[in-house]
This record gives C-alpha cells, sequence and structure tokens, in this order.
C-alpha cells in the first residue's frame, strides 16, 4: 500500500494533478471541474492508484488555486472561492497579499486534511447522516445561508435585499429545473441554458473593478503600495486554529450532503465566522477570519463530497462524477462495500491525498513570491490584462462566445450597482444559493404532493428554519434600537 | 482549452484538397456524468483511429438544446460532430428546439443504455407486480431525471402499462438512488450503473429493465417484457454530423467507429461504466432514429409533454 502510494509514477501523477489542478483553479474561468475532464483520458492508460490519485490532486490544487485570484485580482478563480475575495482582496490592497494568499493556503491544506480525517474514520457514519438530508433539509439549511445576506448588506439593509433578490433572479433565467419550462428566453436557445454562476460572478467581480481603474483615473495610480513583504503567517494564524477546525467541519458536512456544494459551504463558513468573531465590523475590510474560514471550508467539502461518493457510489457534485468515472474505468466500483473490499488501494489512496497537501504547500508557498509580482504591475495594464483573462475564461467555461457578451454586460450593471451603493456580494449570494433554493423547494413540494407540513416535519429543517427567524429577528431588533441615534 | 489546442492544429498547413481528416475533429458532448466519460473514451479511440485529435467537447446544459443549437449551425464538413441520443427527439418535441434529427446526418450508433427501475430490498418487492400491487392501494413516488428526460417517458410508458398511477420526482445530478436510500421515494428509475455498487451490497434490489432483452450488466434481471408488461424502450448513443457533411466523410467516421466499437479495449472500458457496445451501420442508425423518434412523439402526446 504505501509502495505503491510512494511509487514514483504514483508522486509523478500526484505533481502534474496537483500543479495542473492549482493553474486551472487560479485562473478565472478555468475551473478544476474542466481540469478533471481533461486530465481524465491521461488516466485510461495508466495504473488505479497513479491515475486516480492524479484526479484527487487535480481536485485539491483546483479548490485551493481559486484564492489566488480571489485575493490577488479580487476575481474568484472558481465559484467555490467567491466568499474569500472580501477579506483577501482588501488585505491585498494593504499590501499583505503574501499574508493573505498564505493564510488560505494553510487553511485549504488544513481544511482538506481535516475531511480526509473525518473521511478516514467516520465513512460510514457521516454517509448515513447526509443521506438524512432530503430536498426539505437541504432547503432549509439554503434559507438558512441565505439569511447571511443580514452579514454581507453593509450599511443598507434595503439595499442589500434588493441586490440578494437581483441575485435570485439572474438564476431563474433559462430552463427550469424541474419542468424544462424556458423562463425569460426572449425565444433564444442561448438562454435556455440560463446564466452561468461563474460566468455571473467573473462580471460582477472583474469589470466593475476594470472600469473604476480607468475612469478615476487618478484615485487608483498608485492603490499598490511599492513593496510586496513576502512572510510567511505562522504567527498572524495563532488566534485561528479553532475557526479553521469549526469551518472545515461545516465544509465537510456541506461537502457529504449531495446537491450542496463548496460554494455554499464557503459562504455558511464566512458567515459563521463573522458572526462569532469579537469584531465582526472588521469583516470585509481585510480580516484574516475572512479567508481562513471560507477557505478552510470549501477544501472540506472535496473529502466530504467523497465520502457518499465512495460510500454509496452517488457523487454529490460535477467533479466528484468526473472522479467516479475514473474509478470505474479503472473497473473500481464505489459503493457500501467498496472500502472493505480495497482496503489497501483506498489507503493507499488516502495516502496519496496527504502526499498532494505536501506538494500544494510546497508549491503554493513557493509561488507566493512569484504570485505577489502580479501587484507590480501598473493597474492600467494588469486591467487590460483581467479583461483579457476574463474573456477567455468565460469562453472557456461553455465553449460559448455568447458567455463572453454575457460577462460583459453582467459587469456593466454590476458598475452601476456600484454606483447605485448596491452592495454586489449578496448578488452573488442570490447566485450561489438561487438555484439550490428553488429547485429543493420545488422537489419538497412535489414529494409532499403539495404540502408544506414536509417543512415542518423534519427535524433538521425545524432547526435551520428556527435559526433563520433568530437571525432574522435579531437583525431588525438591533436596526430598530441603532436607527435613533444615527438619525 | 481544447477548441484552443484544435484552433492551433487547424492552423498547420494544409495540403490541398487532401482527405479527411486533416484536422483535429470536434465532438460535442451534450452532458455530464457517465455519457461524459465514455464519450471521451470514445473521441480517445477514435483520435488513434483517425490519426487526429478527436476532442470531445461539453455543450451542456437546456436537456441538449445548447449543444445540438451548435453543432446544427457548424459547417457540415466533418469536423464537428455531435454524441447524440434519443435527447434529439425529448428536447425536439417538448418545443425547446425548432429542428429536430433531420437536420443531421447519422454516421453510427456506438451503444445503448437500458434504464432500470430499483426498489430498496427492505420493500419486500420482488416483482413488478408486486410494487404494482403496491402500488393501488398507495399512491408511490418515483425519482427519475428531470420532466420530460428519457427516463420520465420510460417510467411514464411502464406505469402506463402496468395501469398504475405515480408520483414523478425529478432529481438532477443523479441524486435519485441517493434519495431511495434516503426512503425519500419508494422506486427510482435511472441507468443501471448507478444501482450497481447498491445491488451488489443487496441494499437496492432491479425490479426490471426495460429492453427486449436482458442486459449484462444485470443478468438476474427480468426484463419488463418477461413479467408480463410489453414495454420496449431503451436509450441509443451514437455519433452525428450536420445534415450536408459529404458521404465520404460520413463513410470515414462510420469505418471509424466501426473499428472502435469492436475493439476489445473499447469493450472493456464500456464493461466497467455500464455501457453496452452496439455498433450499426449510417444507414440502419437512421431507421432507429426515424421510428424512435415517432415513437417517442406519440409517447409525449399521450403524456401531455409534447409542445411541437
Amino acid at each position: 500500500m504505501i509502495a505503491e502510494a510512494l511509487s514514483p509514477a504514483t508522486l509523478a501523477a500526484t505533481a502534474a494533478g496537483s500543479v495542473v489542478g492549482l493553474v486551472f483553479g487560479a485562473i478565472p474561468g478555468l475551473t478544476f471541474s474542466m481540469a478533471l475532464a481533461l486530465m481524465m483520458p491521461f488516466t485510461f492508460g495508466m495504473a488505479p492508484v497513479p491515475a486516480i490519485a492524479m484526479l484527487f490532486a487535480v481536485y485539491s490544487g483546483g479548490m485551493t488555486g481559486g484564492a489566488v485570484s480571489a485575493v490577488l485580482l479580487g476575481i474568484p478563480g472558481t465559484p467555490s472561492s467567491a466568499a474569500t475575495v472580501f477579506d483577501g482582496y482588501q488585505l491585498a490592497r494593504r499590501g499583505e497579499a503574501s499574508l493573505a494568499l498564505g493564510a488560505a493556503v494553510i487553511a485549504s491544506a488544513f481544511g482538506g486534511l481535516f475531511s480526509l480525517l473525518v473521511m478516514m474514520l467516520l465513512v460510514e457514519q457521516v454517509a448515513s447522516f447526509a443521506i438524512r438530508f432530503g430536498p426539505a433539509e437541504i432547503f432549509a439549511l439554503v434559507l438558512f445561508g441565505l439569511s447571511t445576506i443580514c452579514g454581507l448588506a453593509e450599511r443598507s439593509m434595503l439595499r442589500g435585499l434588493i441586490a440578494g433578490v437581483l441575485g435570485l433572479m439572474v438564476m431563474t433565467i433559462g430552463l427550469d429545473e424541474i419542468d424544462g419550462v424556458p423562463r425569460l428566453t426572449f425565444g433564444t436557445v442561448q438562454l435556455q441554458q440560463g446564466v452561468n454562476m461563474l460566468v455571473a460572478m467573473i462580471g460582477l467581480f472583474a469589470v466593475p473593478q476594470v472600469i473604476t481603474t480607468f475612469l478615476e483615473r487618478r484615485a487608483t495610480l498608485s492603490p499598490w503600495p511599492g513593496e510586496v513583504t513576502a512572510e510567511f503567517p505562522w504567527r498572524r494564524l495563532r488566534g485561528y486554529w479553532w475557526l479553521m477546525l469549526r469551518s472545515s467541519t461545516i465544509g465537510t458536512i456541506v461537502g457529504a450532503i449531495p446537491g450542496t456544494g463548496g460554494p455554499i459551504a464557503a459562504f455558511l463558513a464566512y458567515d459563521h465566522a463573522r458572526r462569532f468573531s469579537a469584531r465582526p465590523e472588521a469583516y470585509g475590510t481585510g480580516e484574516l477570519g475572512g479567508i481562513v474560514a471560507p477557505e478552510s471550508a470549501n477544501n472540506a467539502v472535496m473529502g466530504g463530497a467523497l465520502i457518499p461518493m465512495l460510500s454509496l457510489g452517488i457523487p454529490g457534485d460535477p467533479a466528484t462524477a468526473v472522479i467516479l468515472g475514473g474509478l470505474l474505468i479503472h473497473g473500481l466500483q464505489p459503493g457500501p462495500l467498496f472500502v472493505q473490499s480495497n482496503a489497501s488501494l483506498v489507503y493507499a489512496l488516502y495516502l496519496t491525498i496527504v502526499v498532494s497537501w505536501v506538494i500544494i504547500l510546497l508549491v503554493q508557498i513557493w509561488g507566493i513570491r512569484l504570485f505577489v509580482r502580479v501587484l507590480r504591475v501598473p493597474p492600467h495594464v494588469l486591467g487590460v490584462c483581467i479583461l483579457v483573462l476574463c474573456a477567455i475564461g468565460s469562453y472557456a467555461i461553455r465553449n460559448a462566445v455568447f458567455d463572453v457578451y454575457l460577462m460583459a454586460i453582467i459587469g456593466v450593471l454590476g458598475y452601476l450597482l456600484q454606483r447605485l451603493r448596491i452592495p454586489l456580494a449578496p448578488v452573488v449570494l442570490g447566485l450561489v444559493l438561487g438555484p439550490t433554493l428553488e429547485q429543493q423547494y420545488r422537489t419538497a413540494l412535489i414529494l409532499s404532493e403539495g404540502s408544506h407540513r414536509i417543512f415542518f416535519e423534519s427535524p433538521f429543517a425545524v432547526t435551520f428554519f428556527a435559526l433563520t427567524a433568530a437571525i432574522v429577528g435579531w437583525q431588525i431588533w438591533s436596526s430598530t434600537r441603532r436607527r435613533p441615534r444615527t438619525r | 482549452m481544447l477548441r484552443i489546442g484544435a484552433a492551433l492544429i487547424a492552423l498547420l498547413p494544409l495540403t490541398a484538397h487532401a482527405q479527411y481528416p486533416q484536422k483535429a475533429v470536434e465532438m460535442t458532448v451534450l452532458f455530464g456524468g457517465s455519457s461524459a466519460t465514455i464519450a471521451q473514451v470514445l473521441a480517445d479511440a477514435l483520435s488513434k483511429e483517425l490519426g487526429v485529435p478527436v476532442a470531445a467537447v461539453s455543450r451542456t446544459g437546456a436537456g441538449g438544446a445548447v449543444g445540438y443549437s451548435f453543432v446544427r449551425s457548424s459547417p457540415p464538413n466533418g469536423y464537428t460532430i455531435v454524441w447524440n441520443s434519443n435527447s434529439i427527439s425529448t428536447v425536439f418535441h417538448s418545443g425547446n428546439i425548432d429542428f429536430d434529427y433531420r437536420a443531421f446526418e447519422p454516421v453510427a450508433r456506438i451503444g445503448m443504455e437500458v434504464p432500470a427501475l430499483a426498489v430498496r430490498t427492505d420493500s419486500g418487492w420482488t416483482a413488478l407486480e408486486d410494487f404494482a400491487a403496491a402500488a393501488r392501494s398507495r399512491r408511490m413516488r418515483v425519482g427519475i431525471s428531470g420532466r420530460g428526460s428519457f427516463v420520465h417517458l420510460v417510467s411514464a410508458a411502464l406505469f402506463e402499462t402496468m395501469g398504475i398511477d405515480v408520483v414523478y420526482v425529478p432529481y438532477g445530478q443523479g441524486t435519485a438512488p441517493a434519495e431511495l436510500l434516503g426512503r425519500r421515494v419508494d422506486a427510482a428509475l435511472q441507468w443501471p450503473s448507478q444501482f450497481k455498487a447498491q445491488v451488489d451490497a443487496k441494499q437496492l434490489r432491479v425490479l426490471a429493465v426495460t429492453s427486449p432483452a436482458r442486459i449484462p450488466v444485470l443478468p438476474d434481471v427480468p426484463t419488463a417484457k418477461e413479467q408480463g408488461f410489453d414495454v420496449d424502450l431503451v436509450m441509443w448513443r451514437g455519433l452525428a454530423a450536420p445534415r450536408g457533411t459529404p458521404k465520404e466523410v460520413v463513410a470515414r467516421l462510420e469505418a471509424a467507429a466501426r473499428r472502435v466499437v469492436a475493439s476489445p479495449r473499447f469493450k472493456e472500458l464500456s464493461a466497467k461504466l455500464g455501457f453496452e457496445p452496439a455498433f450499426l451501420p449510417a444507414s440502419e442508425f437512421g431507421v432507429l432514429v426515424a421510428r424512435d423518434d415517432a415513437a417517442i412523439a406519440s409517447l409525449m402526446t399521450e403524456l401531455g409533454l409534447k409542445k411541437r
């Protein structure tokens, strides 16, 4: 087992997978799902252990790489790193890009290894827990996630809600997932496929920023400090280990529930971190916890998502579906008997995940020095590069030129919203949660043949409804109390 | 990325009037999951046969409408082909595209996938008749993929023949088996590979497959027909090119596909993915596509799903 996991072929495959994943994750528009699909044919001719190790490495590398562009460019490299932008980009603007990147990679590795540990020790328990989450429970969980708008709304709750609803509305465009009815498509095939979440995110994060750079020449001529230090943040992370552990737990559980995924986990962890922080007002302005929480959560999703995949043979997201294909190609059928009957292979694979994290840590920590040089590029030149990169990225997601236009249109709308002082973070939250929210709600009602009782018969669902009500209630209470003073 | 690569290869100097293929062939894939994996295996094998890269490019969304529209509007020169299926009929008759199978030249059928109806082992049902009897006393919930999808049509046809009325619960991303294990639905109609692991672990039991004969993946499972319910619905998967693609180009692709499907390597990988290779040449494939389109149209009319 150890010999197989540490053989030169496996090590080479793991290293290649990690690096490819990192690169794809770091470039907005090139996602790790895409990297997985591209690497797949290479695995056909390989032995099972190196082949699967490579796919796992692409997954972990890609999840981690997303933080690089989130921090440096303010554009999430993958949807899962959208929540990392809020504080990561602000830290970079303050000249602490290397701190932010260092924290992101350490939190990522922590989350990844934590979920691996859970996967090794508690596969069956977590799987049987996750399977109890049906449409009603997932709806309640996602609704709870939506209540985090309260925290992302910045100054005005009204503007925050407008933004959130806009995000939800954008995601209703296209063929609806349940009945296949075209909505707001104006009779075109292109709009039938809906607005891709990542295309919208690239537009929202990148375009307003670039427009601002060009319009407000003087203000942004030297936003970056001349020197960017490359210190390693061990000491600065001292107060964050407990947060990392909690966020990793959130990520693992959310990942294990089929039909949820990285972006939702990252937002839940971000909000959790802000809510339990001693200085919640610091979030959004460059607080380290705002990087640690989403990054440990989204990487923990990987181990979580592998739990139902390995123990039930059910892929929870598109990325694990590709990995499942890779396992099947090599004659490995994941399922209830898989771990027992292939124990030595499974443990070899676990070991390769550890190896891939070591490689990712080394590459990233070495790479930080290199990555931060991006910030020495003059903002105007960087702005043009970002636009080109985003256009290529938007095209690559679905191989459609239409998506490039869509990215540009959404970007300009995003700029206008910013000018109207409508925050963009709740729009992103709406994009992330909208499709799941609608689909699970409607599926639950189909299951119950139209009765809303299904939402109140499940203890999980009721718990999340209660939490949501508590957060919204607290928000209303605290804002009515604050208002007389501010006016 | 693949397209960028393909574009670069396309820039290589070409000799005039050379034989097809001279540059990379792009194979549009309409769905993710197991269909995409088998498409990659096929593309990989076709590359070796044709001597040029064959890139499986994913253009998913809108039940296949996006990918079909793209391929249809591509030049008919054999460099853009589509990994198609009965979805050309379901997506047309549900009114989401304004062209049907006649917009494409059939190249070859590559194989088949047979829907299977599974229940939990602890339900005690061992045959379709048991399920039908139970369904007469209470309304069953059956997990399917999207409404109007092929498995929806198949289950509707099956339950109509059985004379029972069920609630169809649509799940995306292949989570129907999980919902079955989670006891939220009573049965699920999906692809056999999705149930294989649970069947081996004796947690799920497949009651029937909807093909005319038993399938190699589940040799012990009787067909619906054997159990007295005459349903013959199988999903084919094959290759098609835009209408007007030259005959000799189609023939070249067809020959390559024939050799791929006959190769032991392709058979071996297909078996592992739960896919049944079954080659049909272009002419017979064309007849099959037309016949299935008519059958799907009448089925969708009966179900009230036909919009065009």
